[in-house]
């Protein structure tokens, strides 16, 4: 294979790879908020920014992903 | 409201439409300036108005030399953020008045946002006690992503034998102004928490006491597989505590780095994709995760802190 096809391809397969991790939990973490606010509505300014800080940890795991990809296609 | 408004989102309607109108003949011609209209090649846009396919550069460019070390675009940009922090901190702290103004309210609730973070996760005593750390880590990611959205800090340019080379670039979008900052937090945990337990903090990594003992028992004819096996594990135990810890420093880096980082190639991307008025989206989105990173690096850094200065019997609980 060509080493650059196979750059590209590598870099492809690391970011969509790496990006059902993160999809799942955001999703759970949705999830949770829902079922929070549905139970407890007064609650939700408080749950809002926890749910923003934990989706930006969970986030980043994707951007290792893309981390790793931008480096697989400028840097390798 | 109770007031009913005349119009449409605040506007009286012939602004509005104006408005509206003006919004949507610039996202068509976004779009015809874009690859897609050049593709068809429906019009004979002037050049000017079209972008060619931006080349995202990883390694940070060197604009000067001071003394035989290269001087980065980077650094430049932490050093503008630094001189805009401290006219800042000069025009709200020299004279500080009881009804603030606008930039003393926006440094206020700001700062009063993240004591409120330091003090309800380490109590009131370390909470104050580390909140200039958090503070300054929090403000100084925060405005060095927001400095970097104005228009202009990425297209000033400086020209040299290698090129156009830009003079201002966001700095945690270079490896090691990230790494700087998450070795400053790696470094303050450490110290603090054997500052604060003595060699008590060291228990937390070495735990090879029990193994020991019933390494002991064996020479005393006592052979126990169960002792020895717990201890065994008691001992791994400690060596990934200190793993973790060092893991904190790649995972702090990288979160950054790579937020920043995408936030720059996908802004330079969508430039190329549709040139005009979507850009404006997604600059509204960089400067939200600018607030969130910042956020997520200060609340992570009093969160480590706390936790090594509360002691491993303490910590244990939380986990």
């Amino acid at each position: 294979m060509d080493p650059e096809a196979a750059k590209l391809l590598g870099a492809g397969l690391a970011m969509g790879l790496g990006a059902i991790g993160p999809g799942i939990g955001l999703g759970l973490i949705g999830n949770a908020m829902l079922n929070g606010v549905a139970r407890n509505p007064e609650a939700q300014g408080r749950m809002f920014t926890n749910m923003i800080l934990m989706a930006g940890l969970t986030e980043a795991v994707a951007i290792y992903a893309l981390v790793i990809a931008v480096l697989l296609i400028f840097v390798a | 409201m109770a007031t009913k408004k005349k119009g449409c989102l605040g506007c009286s309607l012939p602004v509005a439409i104006l408005v509206g109108g003006g919004a949507l003949v610039f996202l068509v011609m976004g779009l015809l300036a874009g690859p897609l209209g050049r593709k068809f090649n429906v019009t004979g846009l002037p050049s000017w108005m079209t972008l060619e396919l931006p080349e995202p550069k990883l390694p940070a460019d060197v604009i000067f030399h001071i003394a035989g070390f290269g001087v980065t675009n980077t650094l430049i940009a932490t050093w503008v953020t630094v001189v805009f922090l401290v006219l800042i901190a000069f025009l709200v702290a020299r004279k500080p008045k009881l009804i603030p103004g606008r930039v003393q309210s926006i440094i206020e609730s700001l700062l009063g946002y993240v004591y409120d973070l330091c003090v309800s996760t380490a109590g009131e005593k370390d909470g104050r006690k580390f909140f200039p750390l958090v503070a300054t880590i929090f403000l100084f990611v925060l405005f060095n992503a927001l400095l970097a959205l104005i228009p202009g800090f990425g297209t000033l340019l400086f020209h040299s034998g290698e090129g156009n080379l830009e003079v201002l670039r966001a700095a945690n979008t270079d490896f090691n102004t990230p790494l700087a900052l998450a070795l400053i937090t790696f470094f303050t945990v450490e110290f603090m928490g054997f500052k604060r337990l003595g060699f008590g903090y060291v228990k937390k990594f070495v735990t090879w006491g029990d193994f020991g003992r019933a390494v002991g028992k064996i020479f005393k004819g006592k052979f126990d597989v169960m002792a020895l096996l717990s201890g065994f594990i008691m001992g791994i135990v400690g060596i990934l505590e200190f793993v973790s810890e060092v893991i904190r420093i790649i995972s702090l880096t990288f979160r950054l780095f790579g937020n920043m980082l995408a936030g720059e190639i996908v802004l330079l991307v969508i430039a190329y994709v549709v040139p005009y008025f979507v850009p404006l989206v997604f600059y509204g989105l960089e400067s939200f995760f600018a607030v969130i990173q910042a956020l997520i690096f200060a609340a992570l850094t009093i969160v480590y802190i706390s936790l090594s200065v509360t002691g491993h019997e303490a910590a244990a609980e939380h986990h």
